[in-house]
């Protein structure tokens, strides 16, 4: 393993991201190669973590635009401040100057509403790490937009002129699959699935997240989880329920699993009225019974 | 090995992932060279984990793409491919290290290809093209995970209609004139925000009607699976199955999971397995649920291959009332996909006259011909 991908998989892992070898790689080839990364996979696996985690490694900006049906340009990319500028106009009737120099003044850049993707370009102190969250929530449109984007990394405002950008951010789109992503898109980006957590990881991932559990519990609740994915459920928890689930253990100060409690919390875990009715008491017993009884057959 | 042999071995690794199905493209080879750079390439591993990176191999064509790969690097001691990834980072690169030459890449990690593998003699087969064409009564449980996957793609084409008529629109589109007027009153004559219209989406109402007798069985479960996933495309969309009895079986649907839910279905609905009424049935949903669930909009599909044991007279007067109020009646019909088939049963003739379209629906490619249909 190259020392370097090494380092990257250790970073993380310090500021709390317990990253497998797969994704350290990707991260640092989007990062060394400059190219957008395309992170996959289902809800809750820690796919938007990754951006984060990464901007705290190169210590710089996040930068967030979260997409949505009907996401446009303006609100991605910028809007002029319509008010602000009837505003000043209204005073520059009184102040006599000449119409050519009020219209500099008013499409300044003090005037312009920068909204994220701007921001991603136009930043100077140093190349941010701009998160394009849920990318397959925004519709065909936008998405050959932010091709464009991601291409030229350079906008062009009619008023003010083409603005390029001085350091190219390092950028990380999510998806989580609900809708098929153009072709285009997908071969400008570095791609990255993320899957569900391995038993051993997972048991990591709670002892990083949540300082409190100890290691019988974040084993107890690992094993747990493990089990409830390999049923079929209409929404199968992710790693954020996991996370969810051992904080809301450790508050009502459990240190292991029992029918019960397990009951009364099950709503940290399973978020569909379907999975949450056809779990019965039985079954959720025998599910806790084996998440601990590993454990006793151990030496 | 020298850097341009990797390039060359790229190259063919690339195309035969082509033939397998799996898309790669020539900047997708571009990234994977690019990507080699920067990763060691003594660590089989690691060159795996880089490939799978550049060349965007989605998790359904990881298992082709192992396949590959093991043959095109292969490791120098056989036996000790490392077969999984572990979450520990230190497992060493298995194969013998090769120094770097200054500004090039080498590679002693893999077997000259030229040598193993000549060209052309992988025959090319795509198994998701093997699987469109693949008819449904061929189909086995197995095989309906993977079309699933292809029924989601399918059904999320369903075109949604752009009607001509213009509608308030926060953002998009034209201005709206008569409205941004309307809203400078408010603000003493300035025009602080323009009003804007654009084109209305209509989806179009989707009503089901699904023959689940003895005949159309091995077709019923995928045909349900379809519109399952149209459900999600059209969102309203009705669901009914009909043999002897007519049930309606949308509030039972979930549109997340399609094994489960079929499962809960075939628990519910009764025969099966068993005769056809259509007659009788469809003339039930004409008196029942007609009025509320059919407009001048809505698309009637019906899945049946008209082998019928009941009365025509009534299945023909059902036909007409629908055809009558809806925007369009679809038929499809499995048996048609043999090229010698004549609608002769008595069932297809009485239903022939009101029908806008009949077509066949045994196996995926099909299904897709039917969605412009639909849509239009």
């Amino acid at each position: 393993m190259r020392p370097e991908i090494r380092a990257m998989q250790e970073a993380m892992e310090q500021h709390g991201y317990i990253a497998g070898p797969e994704i350290a790689t990707a991260v640092f080839l989007a990062k060394e190669m400059r190219k957008p990364l395309l992170v996959e996979g289902e809800a809750g696996v820690g796919k938007t973590e990754i951006a984060k985690v990464l901007a705290r490694i190169l210590d710089t900006e996040l930068i967030r635009l979260q997409c949505y049906e009907g996401l446009d340009v303006s609100t991605a990319l910028y809007e002029w401040n319509y008010q602000r500028q009837m505003l000043r106009l209204r005073m520059a009737e009184d102040e006599g100057r000449a119409p050519d120099e009020i219209e500099q003044i008013i499409f300044g850049r003090d005037y312009l509403l920068e909204r994220p993707l701007l921001k991603a370009i136009s930043r100077r102190e140093g190349p941010p790490v701009l998160l394009v969250d849920e990318v397959d929530r925004a519709d065909d449109g936008f998405e050959a937009f932010l091709l464009e984007v991601l291409s030229d990394f350079q906008v062009t405002i009619p008023e003010l002129g083409t603005i390029r950008a001085e350091h190219v951010p390092y950028v990380i789109l999510t998806s989580n699959g609900s809708r098929e992503l153009g072709d285009a898109l997908r071969r400008r980006c570095l791609y990255l699935y993320i899957e569900h957590p391995s038993l051993e990881k997972e048991v990591r991932i709670i002892r990083a997240q949540v300082p409190g559990a100890s290691r019988r519990l974040a084993e107890e609740i690992g094993r747990f989880l493990q089990a409830l994915r390999a049923r079929p459920l209409a929404k199968s928890p992710g790693v954020a329920e996991t996370i969810d689930w051992a904080k809301a253990l450790i508050r009502l100060h459990r240190d292991h699993l029992d029918p019960e409690t397990v009951e009364e919390t099950l709503g940290c875990v399973l978020k569909d009225r379907h999975d949450v009715s056809g779990m019965t008491s039985a079954e959720l017993s025998s599910l806790v019974r084996e998440a601990r009884e590993i454990e006793v057959a151990a030496p | 090995m020298s850097g341009e042999d990797l390039v060359v071995q790229l190259a063919r690794f690339a195309r035969e992932l082509r033939e397998r199905g799996i898309a790669t493209g020539l900047a997708d080879e571009v990234d994977a060279v690019a990507a080699l750079t920067f990763v060691d390439l003594s660590d089989r591993a690691e060159v795996r984990r880089a490939l799978l990176a550049a060349l965007k191999i989605r998790p359904r064509d990881r298992a082709g793409f192992d396949e590959l790969f093991a043959r095109f690097w292969a490791a120098e001691n056989p036996g000790e491919i490392p077969a999984r990834e572990s979450a520990t980072p230190d497992r060493p690169g298995r194969v013998r290290p090769v120094a770097r030459s200054a500004g090039g890449a080498t590679t002693g990690a893999s077997t000259a290809p030229g040598a193993d593998v000549p060209e052309g003699t992988i025959p090319g087969y795509s198994a998701e093209a093997l699987l469109r064409r693949k008819p449904f009564d061929e189909c086995t449980a197995a095989d309906l995970a993977a079309m699933e996957r292809l029924l989601e793609r399918l059904a999320s084409k369903l075109a949604t209609r752009r009607s001509r008529r213009l509608v308030p629109s926060p953002a998009r589109g034209a201005a709206d004139l008569r409205r941004s007027f309307r809203r400078v009153v408010g603000t003493g004559g300035e025009f602080l925000t323009l009003a804007r219209r654009t084109r209305a989406t209509e989806q179009p109402r989707l009503v089901v009607l699904c023959d689940t007798s003895g005949s159309m069985d091995s077709h019923s479960r995928f045909l349900l699976a379809f519109v399952l996933s149209l459900k999600r495309a059209a969102r309203r969309t009705e669901i009914f199955a009909f043999n002897t009895s007519l049930v309606r079986l949308t509030p039972w649907i979930s549109p997340r999971k399609i094994g489960p839910t079929l499962e809960r279905l075939a628990a519910g609905v009764p025969d099966w397995s068993g005769g056809t009424r259509s007659g009788e049935c469809l003339s039930e949903f004409v008196a029942r649920y007609q009025d509320a669930m059919v407009d001048s909009k809505s698309v009637v599909l019906i899945f049946s291959d008209g082998l019928d044991r009941g009365d025509t007279a009534l299945l023909a007067s059902a036909m007409r009332s629908l055809h009558a109020k809806a925007r369009k009646v679809i038929w499809l019909n499995p048996l048609l996909s043999d090229a010698r088939y004549e609608p002769t049963a008595r069932g297809m003739q009485a239903a022939l006259p009101f029908l806008d379209v009949l077509a066949p629906a045994h196996n995926l490619e099909s299904l897709e011909r039917l969605l412009p249909l639909v849509a239009a």
